[in-house]
């Protein structure tokens, strides 16, 4: 389980998160919501360990990580599996070696076990053409799609963690982005959380709806609270959503 | 931002970059070590600068030489153009000059290559993963420039002497034999090691400084622009700065009077 107990965050003299508190499962499917540069990557970050929040403590599994070192945040930072925004792939390792880099560091398998895992696992994302190509040479949707199978590479994970997978990419592939978190929610059995200001995005994969405003948790509910919200600055963030919903009823 | 504040700032990135270049040592002796990840820094750091530094010591060892040559031709000195020209790139020009063209080819790509990496979640992603980023990235890095400095100090320091040469025996109208004689006359203990010791400081320093401007890189390709130029001159001030330091502390070891 995952507890945020009255997280603060700032850049500098920037407050980006004010007082946030919540609690989240690791079976389920959240999504948090917000604008751009509102906060919801640094919220990812805290999760990860990656940055020390200002005041406030993180839980993971009962565990307050908000002190802990490097070294002892490896076993909390293991429970997750991580796509950034953009893949973050090794610029200068091709498809493959990206696939297989931590596979390599961490369990030191032979190199032929590896490449058929990696195959398997380029195949399974519907990318095995690309094997030997560089990230550059991808496309935005292609580039996602690795990551996920590099994050399926350290193996099992108690939940998967997306920062905007499908920002800047065309509605095919965000649309296959989407069926393949899908997939893989399902066919693993584990939850995860989902960070994105596409509301359309977070209202086909997610049961439940975080939003932040202005560094404030502002709402945390379910679909139906979610549409039913009288929250101004949310009504006015899904008012798309809202009308596409109206629409199909 | 009040002053009380900047400081408090300026100590806190102080002590941040005191942490990297102790643990740039320090975390050498774990495991893993990443062998591939040395060598192929070496070979960027060393073997493909070596075209780069020795035509910049080319033209710094004629226009000595030439400076030499003219001011003391009006002494009817002209022939100790080999044991100044020998005495000055040996001990002071030739580590200098090096380590500043290596703060512009091998120290800015660092800082880019790094900072990249930071606003990209490559360095995150290693982190979430238990890999440290020190023993990844910066340790190959910092040892591909302590050994490969030096490497290039001494192939600068010849291009140098050469340019000299060419200088003295073709415009001067010198004796090369003689050029050449008192230049090795100058090749004493205390002369080389005076000029090989600077290398290792000034590699270790350069790629400290330039790793610890990739890491807090933030802010986009202009956030990437303001690091790699603070980088570039903060090692340029570093290494002059230390190389003064340096002279001082080897002239007294090595029992020269000033």
């Amino acid at each position: 389980m995952i507890v945020f107990d009255n997280v603060w965050f700032s850049y500098g003299e920037r407050e980006v998160l004010r007082g946030i508190s919540f609690k989240a499962d690791f079976n389920e499917r959240i999504a948090i919501l917000g604008e751009s540069g509102g906060g919801k990557t640094t919220l990812l970050k805290l999760i990860l360990g990656l940055i020390k929040p200002d005041k406030g403590r993180i839980f993971i599994d009962e565990v307050d990580i908000t002190e802990l070192s490097e070294e002892e945040l490896i076993p909390i930072r293991r429970k997750f599996s991580i796509v950034f925004q953009e893949g973050a792939l090794f610029d200068s390792l091709p498809v493959k070696e990206n696939v297989a880099f931590f596979m390599r560091e961490l369990y030191k398998i032979p190199d032929e076990e590896i490449y058929l895992k990696v195959s398997q696992l380029l195949q399974r994302v519907g990318v095995a053409d690309a094997e030997n190509l560089m990230p550059e040479e991808l496309s935005g949707g292609m580039h996602r799609r690795v990551a996920i199978a590099r994050a399926l590479s350290v193996g099992k994970t108690k939940m998967f963690l997306y920062d905007e997978p499908t920002a800047g990419l065309d509605p095919i592939n965000s649309q296959r982005i989407i069926s393949l978190i899908e997939e893989l929610a399902n066919k693993e059995g584990i939850g995860f959380i989902i960070i994105t200001h596409i509301v359309y995005v977070a209202w086909q994969l997610c049961e439940r709806f975080i939003f932040l405003h202005d560094g404030k948790l502002i709402f945390d509910g379910s679909k139906k609270e979610l549409i039913k919200t009288k929250i101004p600055a949310l009504k006015e963030f899904i008012k798309e959503l809202l009308f596409k919903v109206t629409e199909s009823e | 931002m009040k002053i009380e504040q900047k400081l408090k700032l300026a100590i806190a990135y102080l002590q941040d970059f005191y942490i990297l270049c102790f643990n740039s040592i320090f975390r050498i002796f774990r495991k893993p070590l990443y062998l591939d990840d040395i060598l192929e820094q070496m070979e960027y750091a060393g073997a493909s600068s070596v075209f780069i530094v020795s035509v910049v010591c080319l033209f710094v060892g004629m226009a000595l030489s030439l400076q030499l040559t003219a001011e003391l031709s009006g002494l009817g000195l002209k022939i100790y153009t080999g044991k100044i020209v020998g005495i000055a790139v040996i001990r002071e020009i030739g580590p200098l000059v090096t380590a500043l063209v290596f703060i512009g080819r091998v120290g800015a790509g660092q800082t880019a290559e790094i900072g990249s990496m930071i606003l990209g979640h490559q360095i995150d992603t290693l982190r979430v993963y238990g890999i440290d980023p020190i023993k990844k990235v910066v340790i190959p890095r910092v040892l591909a420039s302590v050994f490969m400095l030096p490497c290039l100090t001494i192939i600068g320091d010849l291009v140098c002497l050469l340019g000299g040469y060419y200088i003295a025996v073709f415009v001067s109208h010198q004796s090369g034999s003689f050029y050449w004689s008192s230049i090795i006359q100058e090749l004493t203990f205390q002369n080389v090691f005076s000029g090989i010791v600077k290398p290792f400081i000034f590699g270790y320093f350069i790629s400290c400084i330039c790793c610890y401007f990739g890491f807090i890189t933030y802010g986009g390709a202009k956030g990437l622009r303001v690091s790699t130029t603070k980088a570039v001159v903060t090692s340029i001030v570093v290494v002059i700065a230390m190389d003064f330091v340096l002279t001082r502390i080897l002239l007294y070891i090595l029992g020269f009077s000033v």
